[in-house]
């Protein structure tokens, strides 16, 4: 997808990745910290960022997936008389199986739930609740992730709730019975300039989009990644959790790299009133 | 205050981190009045918008606006919006309560439109 999402030819254009720093117009903000430039970016003969360089390497001669990343498929957020302007939204938030042609392959027990979470307008989202941003979900989430390479371990941070998800590549295996957790417990190693990278030990209660399509304890989640060129990331995510879904799924994930920003803090909990609004009471 | 049906209503979620459902985007309502408070906050930013209603009675409203995060990335600071600033708020209400609204669009002292809609787009 072209790096400019354009609403029906209408309202907001909206630049999402290397061209962030024009969303914030303003130039006395060129000085803050949020505006700080890249380091070592590439550069064509105009001097706007070459994004089809290659991807640079780290000192051990594996690609460095290393930068600031956002989803590279976003929706339109604006129609002519209605615009709500937010980051915008990554598709794969709605539904993570969007590109799948036969959909997600939900277990009658997870279809059972989907609709119930589509009736009630996903009242009960974790995310909503101000809950962490669980990978792979948070890919999708309308923030900025961080990836921060080194030998040994990769460390994804999350600007939602300043999260952090730690993947080991050291060479341990996955433990035998994790504690259940947001983001599982994840092993990485390199095929070629593939990072493969393996999770178990998940909560029995995420749900992987807005839709609600849960992910279980009984799920192992395989996500292959790549950087094909500076400017982005390929994130193959296969899914094998037999509670809720019929069989294994793979879906790609597609992100692009973010120039001249810097994470900025979105505490959840500090003043969250949206889930209070779905009640009579209590909106305030 | 006005009440106008909405032409297109969107499946997309609300916000940054909740679906849209609290809030009904067949409606829209306008607000001319003084900014009473800001709150800078995530998940979202909120200003109170203090106006009279049709009878000439006061009343508050408050309208939802996206994270401090989004927008100082659409340029706005802390301080384009502070109390006493007379301005004109335009929103989606929220289904269950009254006086609480998201906003689609604002337009600050100066007349300058901040974000929404397709006016936007032309600057």
């Amino acid at each position: 997808m072209d790096r400019q999402v354009r609403t029906s030819g209408l309202a907001c254009a909206v630049a999402v990745v290397a061209a962030i720093g024009a969303l914030a117009k303003p130039s006395d903000a060129m000085a803050q910290w949020v505006d700080y430039p890249t380091a070592n970016v590439p550069r064509n003969a105009d001097g706007t960022p070459n994004l089809k360089a290659p991807a640079p390497r780290a000192a051990d001669g594996k690609p460095d997936l290393s930068g600031l990343w956002f989803s590279a498929e976003v929706l339109p957020e604006c129609s002519e008389k209605d615009c709500i302007p937010q980051m915008p939204l990554p598709a794969d938030q709605i539904n993570i199986g969007r590109t799948l042609k036969e959909g997600l392959p939900y277990t009658p027990w997870a279809a059972k739930l989907v609709a119930e979470r589509a009736a009630n307008g996903a009242k009960d989202d974790p995310h909503a609740f101000c809950l962490p941003p669980n990978f792979p979900r948070a890919y999708s989430l309308p923030q900025y992730i961080k990836i921060a390479q080194m030998p040994k371990l990769t460390i994804v941070l999350h600007e939602f709730n300043a999260s952090y998800r730690q993947i080991f590549t050291d060479g341990r295996p996955l433990p035998k019975d994790p504690l259940p957790a947001w983001n599982g417990y994840s092993v990485g190693h390199w095929e070629g300039d593939t990072l493969v990278v393996e999770s178990s030990g998940f909560r029995d209660d995420l749900w992987l989009d807005l839709s609600g399509s849960p992910m279980t304890s009984a799920a192992r989640v395989v996500e292959r990644i790549k950087r094909p060129n500076f400017g982005s990331l390929e994130i193959e995510v296969t899914v094998n959790d037999p509670k809720a879904y019929t069989k294994p799924w793979t879906v790609t994930l597609h992100q692009n790299i973010v120039l001249d920003t810097e994470l900025i803090e979105e505490t959840c909990l500090e003043n969250e009133r949206d889930t209070a609004l779905f009640k009579k009471e209590g909106g305030r | 205050m006005l009440l106008l049906p909405l032409s297109l209503a969107l499946a997309l979620p609300a916000g940054a981190h909740h679906s849209g459902a609290a809030y009904d985007r067949d409606k829209t309502v306008t607000v001319t009045g003084t900014v009473n408070s800001v709150e800078w906050t995530s998940p979202h930013a909120w200003i109170k918008v203090d106006a009279k209603n049709e009878a000439g009675v006061a009343v508050t409203w408050e309208f939802e606006l996206p994270s401090p995060v989004t927008l100082t990335r659409r340029g706005w600071a802390r301080s384009t919006l502070v109390p006493g600033d007379k301005i004109t708020v335009t929103g989606a209400p929220a289904r269950e309560h009254a006086n609480i609204a998201i906003a689609t669009g604002v337009i600050d002292k100066t007349g300058r439109r901040l974000f929404g809609g397709a006016a936007d787009s032309k600057e």
